[in-house]
């Protein structure tokens, strides 16, 4: 079985009207199989919408070559093309007076005649797909009064009725609160491996992404695309590599950025348990650099946990302070 | 905002009742058109007069035939065709203001009848006899023809220029543009065709014979007809053009077809009624609130009910029953067309996304 999706030497761009045209990447040889979540990450403006509208057919290809399921993708008439890849965008939609199980109807438009009228079998894919998206209890809600959250699900859902073999999505959690990406990540995730679909998305979401994908496309500001598990990509670098710049570090052991230390007050710390680590974070901010061994003279924090009310303790120039906070602490010092 | 789960059947079943309530409200309205105006008929002679019934006084029989019934079936035509334009305009641009007035469209038909009324003095005359019927369709061709091309035009800059405000203002640009030459040809031409064209720019449903009728109401069948196949992609077209390609819908011919739809429809108006405003941008938002909905396979249904119902409502208050004066279309559609766009607009700020197309 050919992958869903597979490209070679493929350059994207935009034709710039008879001039050279404006190329973003060339030669992307890139895979996608069924059942597989892919995250496309890579710093603002690198062309990561450019590469997945071109891979969905919405903006020509500037050379090269795309195979959706062993055929070329210019070789498809718009409706089977839609019954291969859809797609979920950014831009938030404003249809205004529309049922959520309206809405998530529309993805059965390729299977659907002129007048659109809907099989039997037509309501039942739209509804399992809203039970799959979790999105069943909302179906006879209006679509403007949802939250950002449940309209992106069920956005997901009207791409899903469409029965694809490829869902393309282009930042899908840029509006929603942090759970709200979470349960959008986490349900990718499961798309590809509970319903066998080949899921592509674009995100900001770092540090969800390397949780999530089973693979990373990561964009540099160069075109390049490099391609692995997250965490072969962290480990050989690439990660930091794009990412990096001025004043922001790409930490490998926490998989998180970090702003680049710049204190030169180094700090003993001591203790336990998750106080320890927000402690940590905290002199981290504040522009200590913290350090493992005491050099005397060095300010030492001590952290004590105890039930109901952990004190922090501070030895510095002889004298010994307690705090009830890390506020406190931070203040103090 | 707070709308609690609804029961679809509920919800049909409330739709049903309102297309019911409409046609209701429409055989009203028909009736007391033909039987108000200057003269009152009473309306049990109405319905002899209509199933040709002797024995009813000759000069109602006249009135009826010759004068009200042309006028009350273009006030509906015309309602009809308005709305239909304007509904298609609001989804095509996403933008719950647009409608073919707005958009520099009605502009560009009143362009294409100056040229026809004003310019056939220098031009030989060849749209003057606007009695015959090779003189009717020449009018509309000249109005389709303008409407066409500012609509095209709008839609050719439509294609890099995505934001849909922007556009709003193109429109009113082009319109303002079209006025100007409309101005110029008005400035050049003799009083007469100066007065014909000044009357034809207040509106109206009365000037308007069979054979014309016959004439829009073959324009309006065509051009309604060719919405009525387009409520699926108008649908998909309310989630914007990229979605619409992606389930699997061919977008420009789509945008062709509302073109064509749109232009012919607001250009066949134009031409016979004169530019009339707000009908096209209020109806829509008639039909998506009284049937809270956007989809299409209701609206298209729906705004042909309320726009013929809208539109006969203003004829019989244009006719002001009981007086001799009859006032033009456009005073009575923008007295209160003006408000309900302003109703609109406050309440789009409030945040109440059911305005939204």
């Amino acid at each position: 079985m050919p992958p869903v999706l597979q490209t070679s030497a493929l350059s994207i761009g935009y034709k710039n009207g008879g001039k050279t045209p404006k190329v973003i990447a060339d030669q992307l040889n890139l895979q996608l199989s069924a059942g597989e979540f892919v995250c496309l990450v890579g710093p603002n403006g690198v062309g990561k919408s450019t590469l997945l509208r071109t891979l969905t057919g919405l903006q020509p290809k500037l050379a090269g070559e795309i195979q959706l399921s062993g055929r070329k993708l210019e070789s498809y008439l718009p409706r089977d093309l839609a019954n291969q890849v859809s797609v979920v965008l950014t831009s938030p939609i404003s249809v205004g007076a529309m049922r959520v199980d309206e809405l998530a109807a529309m993805g059965r438009f390729p299977f659907t005649g002129l007048f659109d009228r809907m099989a039997k079998h037509d309501w039942e894919v739209v509804h399992e797909t809203l039970r799959v998206v979790g999105v069943d209890k909302l179906s006879h809600r209006y679509v403007h009064t949802l939250s950002d959250g449940e309209r992106q699900k069920v956005m997901i859902a009207r791409a899903l009725a469409q029965e694809p073999r490829l869902l393309v999505l282009d930042e899908p959690t840029a509006y929603l609160d942090l759970p709200g990406r979470v349960v959008v990540m986490n349900l990718l995730h499961n798309l590809a491996h509970g319903h066998d679909k080949a899921v592509l998305t674009s995100t900001h979401d770092l540090e969800l992404a390397l949780r999530h994908a089973d693979r990373i496309w990561l964009m540099d500001d160069e075109g390049r695309i490099s391609q692995g598990a997250p965490e072969d990509l962290v480990l050989n670098g690439s990660f930091a590599q794009a990412f990096n710049r001025a004043g922001v570090l790409f930490d490998p052991l926490s998989g998180t950025f970090d702003t680049q230390n710049s204190g030169s007050k180094t700090v003993f710390l001591e203790g336990q348990g998750s106080e320890l680590i927000w402690t940590r974070r905290a002199l981290h901010r504040a522009g200590f650099v913290v350090d493992e061994e005491w050099i005397p003279g060095s300010p030492r924090v001590c952290v004590r946990p105890q039930e109901g009310a952990t004190t922090w303790q501070l030895e510095h120039a002889g004298q010994t302070f307690a705090f009830a906070s890390i506020y406190d602490l931070l203040q103090s010092l | 905002m707070n709308q609690t789960p609804n029961n679809p059947m509920s919800i049909q079943t409330k739709r049903l009742w309102l297309f019911g309530l409409f046609l209701l409200l429409i055989l009203g309205l028909f009736l007391l058109n033909l039987a108000l105006g200057s003269v009152s008929i009473p309306l049990k002679n109405i319905w002899g007069i209509l199933i040709g019934r002797e024995g009813v006084k000759e000069s109602w029989v006249y009135i009826v035939q010759n004068s009200r019934l042309p006028r009350v079936l273009t006030a509906a035509l015309a309602g009809i065709a308005l709305s239909a334009s304007g509904l298609q305009m609001q989804t095509m641009f996403r933008n719950p203001l647009a409608d073919p007035f707005i958009l520099g469209i009605n502009s560009g038909a009143s362009l294409g009848v100056a040229i026809a009324i004003l310019g056939s003095g220098f031009v030989g005359g060849l749209f003057l006899p606007a009695l015959t019927l090779r003189g009717e369709f020449s009018l509309v061709l000249a109005a389709s023809f303008g409407a066409g091309l500012v609509l095209a035009l709008i839609l050719l800059v439509g294609r890099w220029v995505q934001n849909p405000t922007t556009l709003l203002i193109l429109g009113l640009m082009f319109g303002h543009a079209t006025s100007a030459i409309v101005s110029m040809l008005v400035y050049f031409s003799a009083p007469e065709r100066i007065q014909a064209y000044s009357i034809w720019s207040f509106g109206s449903f009365s000037g308007v014979n069979w054979t014309q009728l016959n004439v829009m109401a073959i324009v309006v069948l065509v051009g309604v007809g060719l919405m009525a196949l387009l409520p699926k992609g108008l649908n998909a077209l309310l989630l914007g053009e990229d979605y619409a390609r992606t389930m699997g819908l061919n977008v420009g011919l789509l945008r062709f077809v509302v073109l064509l739809s749109a232009s012919v429809l607001s250009g066949a108006v134009t031409a016979f009624c004169g530019p009339i405003g707000f009908i096209g941008v209020a109806v829509p938002h008639i039909a998506r609130n009284l049937f809270k909905t956007s989809n299409h396979k209701i609206l298209i249904p729906a705004i042909i009910l309320i726009g013929a119902a809208v539109s006969m409502a203003a004829s019989l208050i244009a006719q002001l029953p009981g007086s001799q004066l009859v006032l033009p279309i456009n005073v009575v559609t923008s007295l209160f067309g003006a408000p309900f766009v302003v109703w609109v607009v406050l309440k789009r700020k409030r945040g109440a996304t059911s305005f939204n197309v």
